[in-house]
């Protein structure tokens, strides 16, 4: 590995792009992810920035039990987005389905069935700094050497 | 829809301005949008279905998840109608902290609805600066209640925690604080003139259309529409509530109407600090069989729960309407019939508060 491909991985490190997906949940995990962008929390501080965009995103955080209709459309988008790629399930719902996992629900967790989740970030919901702190341990592993390892 | 249009451009079931799945189609004749067609069924999870047949110790916390932003009045509806159903009496101090937590869940449910307009309009600066001050908020919930989404601090009876004279002080340092940025982050949405170009003016509600669409909540009192069903709980009479209405039926208007119920809702808590009685916060009694509708003011509006129950306390059936889903007719029947452009089309969508969550459950 020479040193350009070093200083790339390092770079890449510090610039992540989050895109997150509402697979059915009731609003409390979303409004938590909106919390993150918060001066408090601050998420751009860290090189991450927050947009619904699959295309352009290296991080896709799904929340909610995944429906009936999202059951094609989550492997759609999960193939839109660029290598390298990881899913982070946030949420009790996107684990095991939490409240709603019951008889008669029209939902079908976990989310691991459709596509390959990285990380877990159980809660109902769970808190922000949680969420920043999972996706900030995923990312140095993800882009450790992709420069050696890309296509 | 009959096709007379030049294109046809679908937003979402993911899109950057949406948090959540639902799908807008507007039919475009140039830059025009003739008409906006709303989609929905992205998040249907069937949770009246998962209610009936538990008992209510378990439905009164799935009643919270029907919408993660206004959990706790979805947690005050539910248990109240149990109440009525059964004549439980509470005491007075659970009453009067039941309002406490209540506003100051509106208040951050309405500070979000503010930030998302913002955001969309692309006032960055102004979003940022709502969602900051809505930390607090969050803090002062999670000081009273012990939780910040999901607090499920009402249960039948009274309430769980009680406040002590510290905390007191903790509610009056965090209210003066959101009062004093609130009231500056108003007059910059008020008087900024890029933020009035892009609201005064555009998706204007008529008060018949508005009567016709049966929209509630903000999105009808921003059109001289005045109801509002905390006139008839008799905790709000006790502190004397009074509605407010705003004359302008435009995207504006609907923001600095959520502006002024902020500020009502701080002088509520106020004036429920100041005269909280003193007693016990959980009486007893036991649940009777029985039907009962009952309603009550969400965030976004009227929110009414039907409850048949059996003597042991379960749900046998019930049915909720919660407020969303008629702002969201309004807004794309009567507000999106002739748009200048999709980026007013999304500022409009946002401007009623959707809650796909609650709108489908």
């Amino acid at each position: 590995m020479n040193l350009l491909m070093r200083l790339k991985n390092a770079v890449r490190q510090r610039s992540i792009h989050v895109c997150f997906v509402d697979t059915g949940s009731c609003n409390g995990c979303d409004i938590e992810i909106l919390a993150c962008l918060a001066p408090r929390y601050d998420l751009e501080q860290y090189g991450i920035y927050v947009h619904n965009n699959p295309r352009e995103a290296d991080v896709l955080l799904v929340v909610g039990g995944v429906t009936f209709q999202w059951q094609e459309k989550l492997k759609m988008i999960w193939d839109k987005i660029p290598e390298p790629k990881v899913a982070i399930a946030i949420g009790n719902c996107a684990i095991s389905g939490c409240v709603f996992n019951r008889r008669g629900s029209l939902i079908d967790p976990p989310a691991s069935h459709i596509i390959p989740i990285a990380a877990e970030v159980p809660g109902c919901p769970p808190r922000p700094d949680e969420i920043i702190r999972a996706v900030l341990s995923l990312v140095p592993v993800v882009f450790k050497n992709w420069e050696e390892k890309r296509p | 829809m009959k096709k007379r249009v030049d294109v046809s451009i679908p937003l979402g079931p993911m899109h950057p301005i949406l948090k959540e799945p639902c799908r807008l189609k507007c039919e475009t004749k140039g830059e025009r949008v003739i008409s906006v067609e709303m989609e929905l069924g992205y998040m249907k999870k069937g949770i009246e279905q998962i209610m009936k047949g538990r008992p209510w110790q378990e439905v009164m916390f799935l009643a919270e998840r029907v919408c993660g932003i206004c959990s706790v009045i979805h947690n005050m509806v539910f248990i109240e109608a149990m109440e009525q159903l059964s004549e439980l009496q509470i005491p007075a101090r659970a009453a009067y902290l039941r309002v406490i937590v209540n506003e100051l869940d509106r208040i951050q449910s309405h500070l979000i609805a503010n930030f998302s307009y913002c955001y969309t309009i692309e006032h960055e600066t102004l979003a940022m600066y709502l969602l900051n001050i809505r930390e607090t908020v969050m803090d002062l919930l999670e000081h009273i209640t012990g939780a910040r989404v999901t607090c499920s601090y009402m249960i039948p009876g009274g309430v769980r925690f009680d406040i002590s004279a510290d905390d007191h002080k903790i509610i009056h340092t965090g209210i003066d604080t959101i009062e004093e940025e609130v009231t500056r982050y108003a007059g910059m949405f008020n008087t900024g003139s890029l933020i009035r170009l892009r609201s005064v003016g555009v998706g204007i509600l008529t008060p018949e259309n508005a009567l016709l669409a049966h929209a509630v909540g903000p999105s009808a009192r921003a059109s001289t529409i005045a109801y509002d069903p905390r006139t008839e709980h008799p905790t709000y009479q006790d502190l004397g509530f009074t509605l407010v209405t705003r004359s302008g039926c435009d995207n504006h208007s609907r923001i600095m109407l959520r502006f002024d119920e902020i500020f009502q809702s701080i002088g509520l808590i106020r004036r429920a600090l100041a005269t909280l009685p003193e007693g016990l916060i959980r009486g007893g009694g036991k649940f009777t069989k029985g039907t009962v509708i009952y309603k009550g003011e969400a965030p976004r509006g009227e929110l009414t729960y039907q409850i048949t129950a059996d003597e042991y306390g379960r749900i046998v059936d019930i049915a909720i309407q919660t407020p969303s889903i008629m702002n969201e007719e309004a807004c794309v029947h009567y507000m999106m019939t002739d748009v200048t452009s999709i980026a007013d089309v999304t500022s409009t969508f946002i401007s009623c508060d959707p809650c796909i969550a609650c709108t489908e459950r």
